[in-house]
């Protein structure tokens, strides 16, 4: 997973340099990452969360707080499209 | 669920975790120590037993219920683990609950040996290994030993059953047959385990319970000092001894307790070696065994919090409730003093 990450980057680092030379394509590039990197971070988190619920059915409130709290990368990620 | 798909440590350990809250604490043992067996499955009904107190408390009374209770709810519980578990994890931890296959199988045998009936043989198994439902009901409907091994034809024990019944059918005794169910275990408990950390240190453990095994063989061995061969019962896969100095050691006892004070163990069982030779007692050495494990296995899982170890932390957990309940009311149907059985207890 994060092998294939970093070669994703990899590659669009050397042979897409038309691409980031547009500022918006960049920042896009920027949020999409940063989304999977949440979606990886929640996979994680969320079925921890679960497992919690299925012992527990007062834990839902605290496993849903933890399982969106990655969704802050997201929303700090998409700050950069607004500086570009 | 099954060894394949990715492993999914996450939802497995966040479930254990849940669960080992709930095992009894100090303080409960204490108060376990001063009820009687009524009592004290009564005080189970209030906790994780409930289900499996009610479900037998119709056919069985005082410490047979309690017996009957641990054996199921624990078989519950070890069953669940397994229906969760996903990939690699489910193959970690299968390896160590396939020795509860191997009891059940060694207790069908002899079961179908003395020609017990199957009600018999069923109340004594414990369902928490690998097999399941389906084969467990072939397994007890077998009418001969043969039918028995035939039954595990498909299974890691297959083969090798298959060559001892040769042996069993020459000698009429069934120490091949159960050698062969628990030699297979072992060679299996170790083999093609991964190099990560965490599975480093689920296999120290591992290596640690296979030498207290033979150390505790090897010193009863050498006290009774039975013409018994000890090469027999050496199992592999052990760090401390091989199977010649196991062998040369066994005949003499202060060689024997001087070389396991020389170990890297020595820290664990210097005390419990000491009173090993004032009072000549291995029951010390063997709840120094014990603890030691079960501090290695509170340790386990603090390093690596999302990998197999917590969860086989937990199940040496359970498993030394159930045994510490079992001593209470066992300890209790005999007439032993509080502090006697507080004694029989392994607690840290």
């Amino acid at each position: 997973m994060f092998e294939a990450t970093s070669e994703l980057g990899n590659v669009v680092l050397q042979e897409g340099q038309g691409t980031l030379t547009n500022p918006s394509a960049a920042a896009a590039l920027a949020v999409g990452l940063a989304a999977l990197g949440a979606g990886y971070a929640e996979r994680g988190i969320g079925s921890a969360a679960v497992g919690a619920m299925a012992e527990d059915e007062g834990l839902f409130t605290n496993g849903l707080i933890l399982t969106v709290l990655p969704e802050t990368l997201v929303i700090l990620a998409l700050v950069v499209v607004f500086l570009v | 669920m099954s060894a394949v798909g990715s492993s999914n440590p996450e939802y497995v350990v966040a479930r254990v975790r849940a669960r080992r809250g709930k095992l009894y604490s100090d303080e409960e043992y204490r108060k376990l120590t001063r009820m009687g067996p009524a009592e004290i499955a009564r005080f189970m009904e209030e906790s994780t037993y409930e289900a499996e107190i009610n479900a037998l408390g119709s056919r069985h009374g005082g410490v047979d219920l309690i017996e009957y209770t641990l054996n199921r709810n624990l078989a519950k519980q070890f069953e669940g683990i397994l229906d969760w578990s996903e990939g690699r994890l489910y193959d970690l931890i299968a390896r160590y609950l396939r020795k509860f296959d191997a009891r059940n199988v060694k207790t069908i045998i002899r079961g179908v040996y003395v020609g017990a009936s199957t009600e018999e043989i069923e109340v004594d198994l414990i369902r928490a290994g690998e097999f399941d439902d389906r084969r467990i009901r072939r397994l007890l409907e077998a009418e001969s030993i043969e039918g028995v091994i035939e039954a595990l034809d498909d299974t890691i024990y297959g083969p090798a059953l298959e060559e001892a019944y040769a042996d069993y059918e020459e000698s009429g005794i069934l120490v091949p047959l159960e050698n062969a169910v628990d030699r297979t275990f072992y060679d299996h408990l170790l083999s093609g385990l991964g190099r990560d950390e965490p599975t480093r240190q689920y296999e120290a453990f591992l290596t640690a319970e296979i030498d207290f095994r033979n150390a505790r063989n090897a010193l009863r061995l050498a006290r009774s000092g039975a013409d018994i061969d000890p090469a027999e019962y050496f199992i592999d896969g052990g760090d401390l001894f091989t199977r010649d100095t196991l062998a040369r050691l066994a005949r003499n006892l202060d060689e024997l307790v001087e070389y396991i004070a020389e170990s890297q163990y020595a820290d664990d069982l210097g005390p419990a070696l000491r009173e090993l030779e004032d009072a000549d007692s291995l029951i010390a050495f063997e709840h120094a065994t014990d603890a030691a494990l079960l501090a290695y296995g509170d340790q386990l899982g603090t390093i690596h919090p999302v990998s197999v170890t917590p969860v086989i932390s937990y199940i040496l957990a359970k498993e030394r409730e159930v045994q510490n309940i079992r001593a209470i009311s066992r300890g209790k149907e005999a007439g032993l003093s509080d502090a006697e059985i507080e004694e029989e207890l392994v607690i840290l």
